[in-house]
Order: structure tokens, then sequence, then C-alpha cells
């Protein structure tokens, strides 16, 4: 009866232990947006285009643009040809730009992409995993990256047409330019 | 008129009858996939979300059943485009068999460690029965005929 008991109280313990350590997990894995300053989350995305995949760490010594997107998202469609304009615009510079198409019908996707002229990197987050390391609350969001693989200027939580954003940008793409 | 009513039917026919036709096996249902699929960004079920994300995964799905798939080719498609996560019960295989045999072994178990604590309880309240009634000694016996006999 002792042994039991004593048993019984162990396999409880263990039990009360086990949730204790997933919540303690759960607290200190939830994702948040990367400080500005700080190393900007690395991944490794296949590209839309079916051609590979590409290594943000590889892109070391270039400044990058990465913007959160999808196809279902209406201000993501406002911000479609301003974005592709500042592609061309700073491509000459160096700047890479990543496209991330977040949680997204990859077919809509590519329509999407189509049908807005979009020429630069895209690259595949259907399940979030990189989205969830940048911490995001929605898309669109945009972050800037310098050349030293830190994450520099403003994180923009919005379509950088908006008039509140449109500085952000440029002061984004000039920080990650030079910083 | 008749010959109208014929013509709109026919046509009717040619839309239909491919359509209705194509399908080798009996088609899946939206209403069956919307539970057992999850919207990503909301985390619940596609039937409860009104999201942009679920209601284009809902769209993408109505395509393919037009298209014939069946529920197990739809499914993997979405698990190819968004992950596991996208289905709303692991899958019976490898490690995910573990969602799906914890529980009930944690139900088993229980159930078995139930039992032998009852068991246990009732044989130690069998040997906690009160002894048999061993009367009295033979010195109370004596003081009490005394008694009795003093009250005679």
């Amino acid at each position: 009866m002792r042994t039991l008991k004593l048993t019984g109280q162990v396999v409880a313990l263990a039990a009360v232990a086990g949730m204790l350590a997933l919540l303690v997990w759960k607290l200190t894995h939830q994702s948040h947006a990367p400080k500005i300053g700080g190393p900007a989350p690395v991944f490794t995305a296949k590209r839309m285009d079916g051609a590979g995949t590409v290594d943000l760490a590889s892109l070391r010594g270039k400044p990058v643009v990465i913007n959160f997107w999808a196809s279902w998202c209406e201000p993501c469609k406002s911000e479609a040809a301003a974005l592709e304009q500042a592609w061309q615009q700073y491509r000459r510079q160096g700047v890479v730009f990543l496209g991330i198409d977040y949680h997204d019908v990859t077919g809509d996707a590519r329509t999407f992409l189509s049908h807005h002229g979009v020429t630069y990197t895209t690259l595949l987050d259907g399940s979030g995993a990189i989205g969830d390391r940048y911490g995001l609350t929605g898309v669109p969001e945009t972050f800037f990256v310098n050349r030293q693989g830190r994450v520099v200027g403003a994180h923009i939580l919005g379509p950088i047409t908006l008039a509140k954003w449109a500085g952000a940008f440029k002061q984004g793409v000039q920080a990650a330019l030079h910083s | 008129m008749i010959l109208r009513f014929a013509a709109v039917a026919l046509a009717a026919l040619a839309l239909a009858g491919p359509a209705a036709a194509a399908c080798a096996q009996p088609r899946t249902s939206l209403t069956y996939l919307e539970g057992q699929i999850m919207c990503p960004t909301c985390h619940t079920t596609l039937d409860q979300s009104d999201s942009a994300v679920a209601l284009r995964i809902e769209a993408q799905i109505r395509k393919r059943i037009a298209e014939c798939w069946t529920a197990d080719q739809i499914e993997a498609e979405l698990v190819g485009n968004f992950g596991a996560g996208v289905l709303a019960a692991p899958t019976h295989k490898g490690f995910d068999l573990l969602a799906w045999w914890l529980p009930l072994g944690g139900i088993m178990l229980a159930a078995v460690l139930l039992a032998l604590g009852v068991w246990r309880w009732s044989r130690r309240h069998d040997d906690g029965a009160p002894p048999a009634d061993p009367g009295l000694d033979p010195d109370t016996e004596r003081r009490l005929d005394e008694l009795l006999a003093r009250l005679d």
C-alpha cells in the first residue's frame, strides 16, 4: 500500500513538473520582433520560382529589405507596386529585396506576383516559421538588415505607402546601406 | 418554344455533364474538410473562421473538390503548402502516433491505479474488522455476579 501511495505521489509530482516545464518553455519561447540593432533572425527558405533556397546568412555583406506579405492581405496589394519601384531604384546600390509569402496558398501568391509585376526574390513561408521568428503581428511588415546582419531602421507595421511609413521606409533602406 | 427549351436543356447538359461524370470516386465535401483543416493565422478550424486566409483556403479546397481531388490529396497539398500544423488532428504515423496513444495510455494507467487502490483499500478494510467478542475476564464476571446477587 505504501509503495502504491509513493508511486502515485511520484507520478503526480512528475505530471505537475512536466506541466510547469511546458508553461516555462512556452513563456520563454514566445516570438518577439527582433530588436533594432540586434542580429536579424536567420532563415533558409524555398524560392517561389522553385529555383532552390535562399539563406539569409549568405547575404551577409549586403543590405537587405525583408517584406512579409500574403496574397489574401489587402494592404499588401496597395504596397506591391511601391515595393517593386523601390527595388528597381535601390538594386543598383546592391540592396537585396526579399518578399516572404506568409501563410499563403502558393497558387494565389504566384497570381499576385504576376498581377502586380513583382520581380524581386520571393520566398515561401507557408508554415509561418520565419514570420514567427520575426514576431509578426500581421502582414504586411517590413524589416531592414544591414551588411553586418543586424536589424536597423524602423520595423514597419503596415503598408509602406501609408504616409506615416513612407519616410521610415526610405530611412530604413539608408540605414541598411550605410550603417 | 419547344426548340428553344430543347436547346437550353442540351446546353445545360453539355455544361453539367462533364463535371458530374468526371470523378471516378465520390467527391469529398467542403464541410468535412472545413473541420479537418486549421486556419493558420487564427488557430481554429476553417469552419470557425472568417479570416481572409481561411476564406482563401476554402476557395482552394472548393477548386480541388471540383477537380475531383480526394480528401487525402487535398490535405497533402495543404500540408505541403502550410506545414503539418494545418491539420486539425495529428496523422496516424511516426511521432504523431504518440498524440493518439498517450491519452489512451494515460486513461488506462489511471484506471489500473484506481482499481488497484480500491482493491487495496477494501482489503485493508476487511483486515481492520473488529475482533469477535472475547467475553468478560473471570474477575469482572465474578464481581458482576456478586453485584447481581446483592440486587436479588
